[in-house]
């Protein structure tokens, strides 16, 4: 397998060349800075890191907690006995909801992450614009219960499917489920309800997921799927010096095909796109026993940066439980805008951005967790200014395996990262 | 450009070709008529092709019809009829006799050996399918009419006729009326509908080309005594009219108004919708107008009869001839304003030729204009670099916008009338717009918003209209379509732009419409105070249309609001107690300690005591109560206001009332039917 990988590089150093090919240093010079590199990410981060309850802030915030699955269950049983005797006393009976609208977030630079306010409405059932929800929130509730009598997971879409009739669609009940979670003050895996897998991982990783060893170079090209059970992955080994963040799902079949990863080595991960809930925490549980730094490969467009706050600091929608879902301090690697021209990818393969992209862009130029990095404010700027996009695939344009052969080892040999 | 250059040859023949064009070889020097013009570009007016040629005749007529009764202030009645002439008729119009034919392969549309073999063997396929499908007891569709194909030389001819109750035209103008393009009565600034004095007698050239028949033309005006009437045709090479015959006939009846009648090539299946179309809008717009529309042809059941009958005598008022606002004239207006006018000194030139210059500003433009003016030079002396310089001020100075009163739009009443009548929506809303400003002109924009209806598609369905036209062409690029389906927000008004059938009714009446492209078709999206002013009126429509919808759906909700509410009943109480059931298991097996009225609480559920229907009724109970506090609230809230709805029938003006007295000594019962 080596061997024929080898003989393959050496054609294509011995073909065509490849712009910018040349500037490249032989692979142990750049392995040198990525060690260098490497060592001082772990004992930088060797610090405590701050939590809500080190910060003076002017103000109360939510946050959730993993809990043991008895205490959901007694949180859920003292909630529903409280219900109950509401009707009973036929007074109804209303939910108490946090709220999780923009209005009621906010960005704390200190953390580098989204908050919840503590900020809450009433859910009350007998209102003709609340009925539904507060339906479907006892529901939800009751089927929790059950997952906690019998300790078992089930997925989101499970869960949709016990009563397809009352919530409709998933989105509704995915929504309810979020509220639970933020109710009970816990985070959503320890309601025992999991998304479906979509993040996978390939590279120098080994790792116990629910007591089998898997070894993630040994995992062919399509890798491991991660998770969905954060709590059932343990025992994590690595003799990575980066791990890569990868937002597309051709680039990352490329660089596994390509075992990017024995020739610097790495432990590489995408989640197709906008990343679910257990990619985030498989990043942040890796980040944290293996103090790596990671480097993230997006397209240069709005939605890549989008994308990387998301994994950075946390998307909106799960903010309450931003604390376990962010991975602090992640590189910006590629593809940048000032890349476009620097790599001088033609003009065939830059799209123009449209309206909305612009408006995006202007808006995340607004976004705390932009300005606080100076470096992802010019480039940004850059991309508002020239009105131009490029997907990771436009590098393809000088070879398929350009990518994995030039574009990033020459990243990782002049550290081009922000 | 040509300064010093050392081969003055490419200057010496620019110059040249500025002063007299250098004919390259030895091409003529040719003059062409007006009417030859027109003749070669027919799709300028409108006359693409023989379908839209039929369409523009109609559409020409008609609107020369109403502008001649509106003109003297009376209720227009017209009456359009389009008869189809079979081939074997006209020929005999024109005094041609049917020749069979002798050589059948010469002609165009003759089936070869080999297309006979083809269409044979398709028509025998189709055949054994429809047998098939009936054998397998499928649906049999109709079998298709065979379409006869048409060949080039197969023309279809139409007479058309209209006629009005209008002004009539004085005996002696009617030739030059018809028979000289570019040359009209509505030229001065005005709103009117037709503009360039092309219409009628671009319909003549139509005629003149597809069938080389003249035009009749009948008409009497007030206290005649007489009927004029006229066939001519046109020389168009000479721009000239061409009389067959022009004579004073007797008018017994004190007949008024005008019929005319030319024959012309068409399409009429192809442009059937159109024209109907063309003729509903128009009594959308013009409900004052009586219109009658047949379609008369040797086939009974392709006839046509419809009937648009008048819903109101009250009529917009005459559009006013209007001076010209000084900030939109140009250097040719103002020397033909001057070669024009009576007045003898600038001073009083510009106070009384433009609008909005009053004495004492005449004079501060005049003191601004340079001391090679003053306020007595005579108007007819100026240099023509003084009137460059005029022409600028008027252009840079400030001036008061026109006013809109020499514009007659078509009135909120008339609108929503029309729309009542022709659409029956639902709902409806209409908003007049104050006159406002394009580039000199005044201009008034009226819409219209209406929800529901008959004959209505689902999305919406804009009908424009400008000058009191309706538009139906080119409607993509119109602004009226780009500012409802893009800049209106139609859900914040609570109105579903898929699945509601709305109606989006503008019209716009100025002096000038900026109509764009060649044919009067639609009005650009680039002028941002019109882009601006359909927008607001629709806005302000859709405002009106939002509190009636609001309070409708408030209305449905009070009704719906206790069944929805118990709707959720069963779910809620059945999570709530199977979470009890639950913990009484839990508790019976594992003995997990719970608070006392817990316990109470969990004892009686074991007890069946409280059981999934108690909390239903419970949950039931609170929903009643509540419904009834809410529905209280709703009541003082609106207060007593919701009579009961009735059904408005507006009765036709000119409907013959049918009516059956009772009499009795002391009252008259009179039973309407």
């Amino acid at each position: 397998m080596a061997d024929s990988k080898k003989r393959r590089r050496k054609e294509v150093g011995g073909g065509d060349e490849l712009p910018f090919k040349d500037k490249l240093k032989a692979d142990i010079a750049i392995l040198e800075t990525l060690k260098e590199f490497s060592a001082s990410t772990s004992s930088g981060s060797g610090g405590q890191t701050l939590t809500l309850q080190d910060l003076p802030l002017p103000f109360r915030c939510r946050e959730v907690a993993d809990l043991s699955l008895s205490s959901v269950q007694s949180n859920i049983e003292s909630l529903i006995l409280r219900i109950a005797h509401s009707i009973l006393s036929g007074h109804g009976f209303s939910f108490d909801v946090p709220s999780r609208s923009a209005a009621n977030q906010l960005y704390v630079p200190e953390l580098d992450r989204i908050v919840l306010k503590d900020k809450s409405s009433q859910r009350p059932f007998a209102n003709i614009s609340t009925v539904r929800k507060s339906a479907i929130t006892a529901r939800i509730l009751q089927l929790i219960h059950q997952l906690c009598i019998k300790g078992i997971h089930v997925t989101k879409r499970d869960l949709f499917y016990t009563d397809v009739k009352l919530f409709q669609d998933q989105i509704q009940s995915d929504a309810v489920l979020d509220d639970v979670s933020c109710m009970l003050g816990c985070t959503r895996s320890s309601l025992n309800v999991v998304a479906a897998e979509k993040g996978v991982v390939v590279g120098r990783l080994i790792f116990s997921d629910n007591g089998d060893m898997i070894d993630c170079t040994k995992m062919g090209m399509g890798g491991k799927a991660i998770p969905p059970n954060i709590d059932r992955v343990g025992d994590m080994q690595s003799d990575a010096l980066f791990i890569l963040l990868v937002e597309k799902d051709a680039a990352y079949m490329r660089l596994a095909e390509d075992r990017f990863y024995n020739r610097f080595p790495c432990i590489i991960v995408t989640a197709k796109g906008q990343p679910d809930v257990s990619t985030r925490l498989f990043l942040r549980k890796m980040k944290t026993e293996l103090k790596l730094p990671v480097l993230a490969l997006v397209d240069s467009d709005p939605y890549g940066l989008k994308i990387l706050s998301v994994y950075g600091c946390g998307s909106k929608n799960m903010s309450y439980d931003s604390a376990n879902l962010t991975t602090p301090d992640i590189k910006w690697l590629g593809v940048r805008p000032s890349d476009l021209d620097k790599y001088k990818i033609p003009e065939q393969c830059r799209l123009p951005m449209t309206e909305q992209d612009i408006k995006t862009g202007k808006d995340l130029l607004e976004e705390d967790f932009v300005k606080k990095n100076p470096g992802w404010v010019e480039e940004l700027s850059l991309m508002v200014k020239t009105k131009q996009k490029a997907e990771i695939q436009a590098l393809s344009t000088f070879g398929f395996q350009y990518l994995s052969e030039v574009y990033l080892p020459l990243k990782l040999q002049q550290k081009d990262w922000l | 450009m040509d300064g010093d250059c050392s081969s003055a040859s490419p200057t010496e023949s620019k110059k040249t070709k500025s002063k007299t064009p250098r004919k390259p070889k030895e091409s003529l020097l040719k003059q062409k008529s007006p009417a030859e013009f027109f003749a070669e570009n027919k799709n300028i007016a409108g006359f693409d092709n023989p379908g839209k040629s039929l369409y523009t005749t109609v559409r020409e007529l008609v609107e020369n019809s109403l502008d001649s009764a509106e003109s003297i202030s009376e209720l227009p009645v017209v009456e359009i009829t389009i008869e189809e002439i079979g081939k074997t008729k006209f020929n005999s119009m024109i005094g041609l006799v049917d020749r069979e034919r002798v050589d059948a392969a010469l002609y165009d549309d003759y089936e070869t050996e080999k297309a006979r073999e083809k269409r044979l063997a398709k028509e025998a396929r189709a055949q054994e399918m429809q047998a098939k499908n009936a054998a397998l007891g499928k649906k049999v569709k109709e079998a298709s009419a065979t379409k006869v194909m048409k060949g080039r030389g197969e023309a279809s001819f139409y007479r058309v006729t209209c006629k009005d109750n209008g002004k009539g035209m004085p005996h002696d103008d009617i030739p030059n009326m018809f028979g000289r393009v570019l040359s009209g009565t509505k030229y001065g600034l005005k709103q009117t509908r037709g503009k360039f004095g092309l219409g009628a007698k671009m319909a003549l050239i139509w005629s003149k080309m597809s069938t080389g028949l003249p035009i009749e033309i009948s008409s009497s005006m007030k206290n005649q005594n007489y009927i004029s009437f006229c066939r001519l045709d046109i020389d168009i090479h000479k721009n000239i009219p061409h009389v067959h015959l022009h004579e004073k006939r007797e008018n017994k009846e004190h007949w008024r108004g005008a019929e005319i009648q030319v024959v012309i090539e068409g399409n009429w299946t192809t442009y059937r919708s159109k024209i109907l179309h063309y003729m509903r809008q128009m009594a959308v717009i013009t409900p004052y107008a009586q219109l009658l529309f047949k379609f008369v042809s040797d086939t009974p059941d392709k006839n046509v009869s419809v009937r648009f009958a008048r819903r109101t005598d009250v009529m917009p008022p005459i559009p006013m001839e209007t001076k010209h606002h000084p900030s939109s004239v140009d250097l040719l207006l103002i020397k033909r304003l001057i070669a024009e006018t009576s007045k003898q000194n600038l001073l009083q030139f510009l106070q009384h030729e433009f609008v909005n210059i009053n004495k004492s500003y005449a004079e501060r433009l005049i003191g601004e204009m340079g001391p090679d003016f003053s306020a007595k030079i005579p108007v007819k002396s100026l240099t023509s670099q003084q009137l460059v310089r005029i022409h600028q001020l008027l252009r840079q100075a400030k001036f008061d916008d026109p006013s809109g009163h020499c514009l007659s739009p078509a009135g909120e009443y008339n609108l929503r009338l029309g729309i009542i009548k022709e659409l029956h929506p639902d709902m409806v809303a209409t908003y007049s717009g104050s006159a406002q400003v394009f580039e000199g002109h005044p201009f008034i924009v009226e819409a219209g918003v209406s929800v529901g209806g008959k004959d209505v598609k689902q999305g919406l369905n804009i009908f424009r209209f400008a000058n009191r036209i309706p538009l139906l062409f080119e409607q993509g690029a119109d602004v009226v379509t780009r500012t409802a389906l893009k800049r209106i927000n139609w859900s914040s008004y609570k109105i579903n732009q898929i699945q509601d059938k709305i109606g989006v009714f503008v019209s716009i009446v100025s002096t000038k419409i900026p109509f764009k492209g060649t044919g009067k078709e639609y009005i650009g999206d680039d002028i941002t105070e019109i882009a601006s002013a359909v927008k607001y009126a629709i806005q302000q429509c859709c405002v009106q249309l939002k509190s009636k919808i609001v309070k409708k759906m408030q209305a449905r909700e009070q009704q719906e609001r206790k069944r929805n509410l118990s709707r959720y009943i069963p779910d809620a109480s059945a999570a709530v107690y199977n979470v009890l059931k639950e913990m009484t298991q839990l508790h019976a097996a594992k003995k997990i300690r719970y608070e006392d009225d817990a316990l109470e609480l969990l004892r009686k559920v074991s007890d069946n005591l409280v059981t999934k229907e108690t909390l239903s009724e419970k949950l039931a109970k609170h929903v009643e109560q509540v419904d009834y506090e809410m529905a209280l609230e709703y009541a003082t809230q609106s207060g007593v206001s919701e009579e009961p709805r009735e059904t408005i029938y507006i009765q036709s003006l000119e409907a013959e009332n049918k009516m059956i007295d009772l009499q009795t000594p002391f009252i008259v019962f009179r039973l309407f039917q």
